[in-house]
């Protein structure tokens, strides 16, 4: 496993290769002087515009600037990010730990709850458990992100007063403000920094904090998964090894769990690995309502501000992450299913 | 069909199976009915036949006669859109041996509970396609010990309680002694809740990993008698690892495991080639002398009939039509649908076209009235478009369905 492992690494060089430079492209469709204007706040400053340009050389050929950057990034600088007002590697890991710490807990619950309910809807299938999750799923499916974040949000906050949008309370943040000493920020994650430091009070505020934005997501993505969860199961139940299972004596519970369930598995990982990889680009429409300044709320303002080297970082990001989701998801496989070797 | 036709039925079963035999299954007017959108699929028709102890049984026809769906039902294992509608399945699971009659189960009115029992145990079955038939992410070994873990825990812990007793291993003092109550437990009880959460607790998960390694070992030890060499190693392997003949053993073994009274080989040998075909009969017919009692076997093969079955059962579009003792059917066949079926078979010395059955098989959903083969038949007359006709004795153990028999030559 481990030369599988190296050589799927070596490949990540030509991914990442590959959507830079598709998205430097891309960029290079808007004028040097638009791509300029971005560093331009005030009237006075617009006079500057043909120099700004000849500084940076944004009227150069395509493959010189993107060697350019290429060169920068080498060396280790990704740049400066104009929405955060920090350089991007700095700014990016004041974002990606709000990010993380949603999905820490949304993906294992969307993970199994979308394989619960995929499973006992094609145990059940036609009963009214089934129609009940699948109305349910079309539901989360269809229904506007943010109008059910927004919904979520005036009941339980404006009504309820429990659940406060935004990453932490404001008596918390000051109190860890006030105590560097007592609170250290191990991951920039408050419910998990709360926990390394035993601080409940901490812990509980940020707990507090996840409780709408986490429903939103699991309610939102479970549908996906539920739904190829129950159409596998249905499909393995009705396979030739089941009834074999059953011809054995096998009670439903052994047939269920032990056969169908472990092969209809098999295109769930990869449904599963793949909404994981993308929800640590961040939803945007989660991170906007619930005021949480995460990497979709960033990469949200840096593409309407056309913020380059943020646009840049992110993609090389995203590379990486599907590089990776896709080695786990094949190590995966191999694990669940003995007929995939990994060459 | 009615309630006399079953009476009757029940009176030729015991003249059929000859002195001192029982029957060890008897089905009477059996319907089976496929509710799909097209129609209501009239699968069979009011099936009724006697299985004796002891013997092979054959039943043949062409693809779609309801041979499978027959099975099947014996099994309690008809798919969904299939329904059991009428009739009765008296199974006699009782060791033949016994002084007087043995007592008999109507499958069909039995709860699921005690067909979960009876599968596997007491009647099993081989199927068609190894390949599908075996789960391809679980090894052999697990697949086969599956049959041990579901109906021989009982005698198994028992085991596992005197080996513990005897000492050796590394198991030792209060886990010793926490095991033989698990045993205990699983003796008296081997669904007993307490054990499946028993099962997750660390030192006890060991109790479930003895019974497994016995549950294994049983396994290695019935593929070797069925002639896989090397056993040990075989069962630590995948499906896909594994020929289409060993497969096939390997299926033989899952229903074979706890010495069943009534083996099913559903179309067991007809996608294989000759020499393994030839192979995988001569184990069932070794098999048939040691190990179990009794035969169905399910083909459209009559070669395989004509050289393995005592008696055979000819099916049409959902009924029986015909039953008899081989070597009486192929020497003396009475329904006019055996003989075609017969006379379809290349011969050697054939000079002439193959013959072939005019017409086609019925659509069972709309079938037609009265003896369903009466479209095809060359002897139908005015009764046969009309009222299905009854089984009738016409020799020693011989029942044709027909109002116009073929001559009788014997």
């Amino acid at each position: 496993m481990g030369p599988f492992i190296l050589r799927r690494l070596f490949f990540l060089i030509f991914v990442l290769f590959g959507v830079s430079v598709l998205i430097f492209g891309i960029l290079m469709s808007f004028s040097p002087e638009r791509r300029a204007a971005a560093y331009i706040t005030t009237p006075q400053q617009a006079k500057d515009l043909p120099r700004l340009v000849r500084t940076y050389g944004l009227d150069d050929p395509f493959y010189i600037q993107y060697g350019r950057w290429v060169g920068e990034v080498a060396a280790g600088n990704l740049g400066w990010s104009l929405v955060a007002a920090q350089p991007v590697w700095t700014a990016f890991w004041m974002y990606f730990p709000v990010t993380l710490e949603l999905n820490l807990y949304a993906a294992p619950l969307i993970i199994w709850f979308g394989i619960w309910l995929g499973t006992r809807s094609a145990i059940h299938r036609d009963d009214w458990f089934d129609h009940l999750s699948r109305v349910f799923a079309i539901i989360g499916w269809s229904l506007p992100t943010f109008l059910f974040a927004l919904v979520l949000l005036m009941v339980f906050y404006g009504y309820f007063r429990m659940f406060p949008p935004g990453i932490i309370g404001d008596e918390t943040a000051l109190y860890i403000m006030n105590h560097p000493e007592s609170f250290s920020r191990y991951t920039g994650m408050v419910t998990v920094d709360g926990i390394l430091n035993g601080n409940w009070r901490v812990a509980l505020d940020g707990l507090r904090h996840l409780v709408l934005p986490v429903t939103t997501q699991v309610i939102v993505v479970v549908a996906l998964l539920m739904r190829v969860m129950r159409s596998g199961m249905i499909e393995e139940l009705s396979k030739d090894y089941v009834i074999t299972a059953r011809a054995k004596g096998a009670d439903d519970r052994t047939v269920h769990l032990r056969h169908a369930r472990k092969n209809a598995l098999i295109p769930v990982v990869t449904v599963a690995g793949q909404l994981v990889a993308f929800s640590m680009e961040g939803s945007i429409a989660v991170e906007v309502v619930f005021n949480r300044q995460g990497m979709g709320w960033w990469l949200a303002e840096s593409a309407t501000q056309l913020d380059m080297p943020v646009l840049m970082g992110m993609c090389l990001f995203m590379g990486l992450v599907f590089v990776i989701t896709n080695l786990v998801i094949d190590i995966l496989y191999a694990a669940i299913d003995p007929r995939i070797r990994l060459v | 069909m009615s309630a006399d036709m079953a009476g009757d039925d029940r009176r030729d079963g015991r003249r059929e199976t000859g002195a001192g035999a029982h029957p060890i299954l008897e089905a009477k007017d059996l319907v089976v009915n496929f509710y799909t959108y097209e129609g209501v699929v009239k699968a069979l028709n009011g099936v009724s036949l006697t299985i004796p102890h002891g013997i092979t049984f054959g039943l043949v026809g062409e693809s779609g006669c309801g041979k499978s769906v027959f099975v099947r039902s014996l099994m309690g294992l008809v798919q969904e859109p299939g329904r059991i509608d009428g009739g009765e399945l008296i199974f006699y699971p009782g060791p033949p041996s016994g002084d007087g009659p043995v007592q008999g189960v109507d499958l069909l009115r039995q709860p699921e509970s005690y067909l979960q029992r009876i599968r596997g145990d007491r009647i099993s079955m081989i199927f068609q396609e190894p390949n599908a038939a075996l789960n391809p992410i679980m090894t052999v070994g697990e697949q086969v010990a599956e049959s041990f873990l579901f109906h021989r825990v009982r005698e198994m812990s028992e085991k596992i309680a005197a080996d513990l007793g005897a000492g050796g291993g590394r198991t030792t003092g209060p886990v010793k002694a926490v095991l033989r109550v698990l045993c205990g437990i699983s003796a008296r009880n081997p669904h007993a809740r307490v054990l499946r959460v028993l099962n997750r607790v660390p030192v006890l998960k060991r109790w479930r990993r003895r019974l497994l390694r016995e549950a294994l070992s049983r396994s290695a030890e019935l593929l070797g008698r069925l002639g896989i060499s090397n056993p040990e190693e075989v069962i630590r392997r995948y499906p896909h690892n594994l020929s289409g003949g060993m497969k096939h053993r390997i299926v033989i073994a899952m229903a074979l495991a706890c010495k069943p009274v009534l083996l099913i080989a559903d179309e067991a040998t007809s996608n294989l080639d000759v020499t393994i075909q030839a192979q995988i009969l001569d184990l069932l017919k070794g098999l048939k002398e040691t190990e179990i009692s009794s035969v169905l076997l399910i083909t459209h093969d009559l070669g395989v009939v004509a050289e393995t079955c005592d008696r055979v059962g000819v099916m049409y579009a959902g009924n029986v039509c015909e039953i008899a003792n081989v070597g009486e059917l192929f020497r003396n066949p009475r329904h006019p649908y055996t003989q075609a079926l017969l006379n379809a078979v290349p011969k050697m010395a054939q000079t002439g076209p193959l013959e072939s059955i005019e017409g086609t098989v019925p659509n069972l959903v709309d079938p037609p009235p009265g003896c369903r083969f009466h479209p095809r038949c060359p002897n139908a007359g005015e009764p046969c478009r009309e009222v299905f006709p009854e089984m009738r004795e016409m020799g020693v153990g011989h029942r044709v369905a027909c109002y116009f028999p073929v001559e009788d030559i014997g």
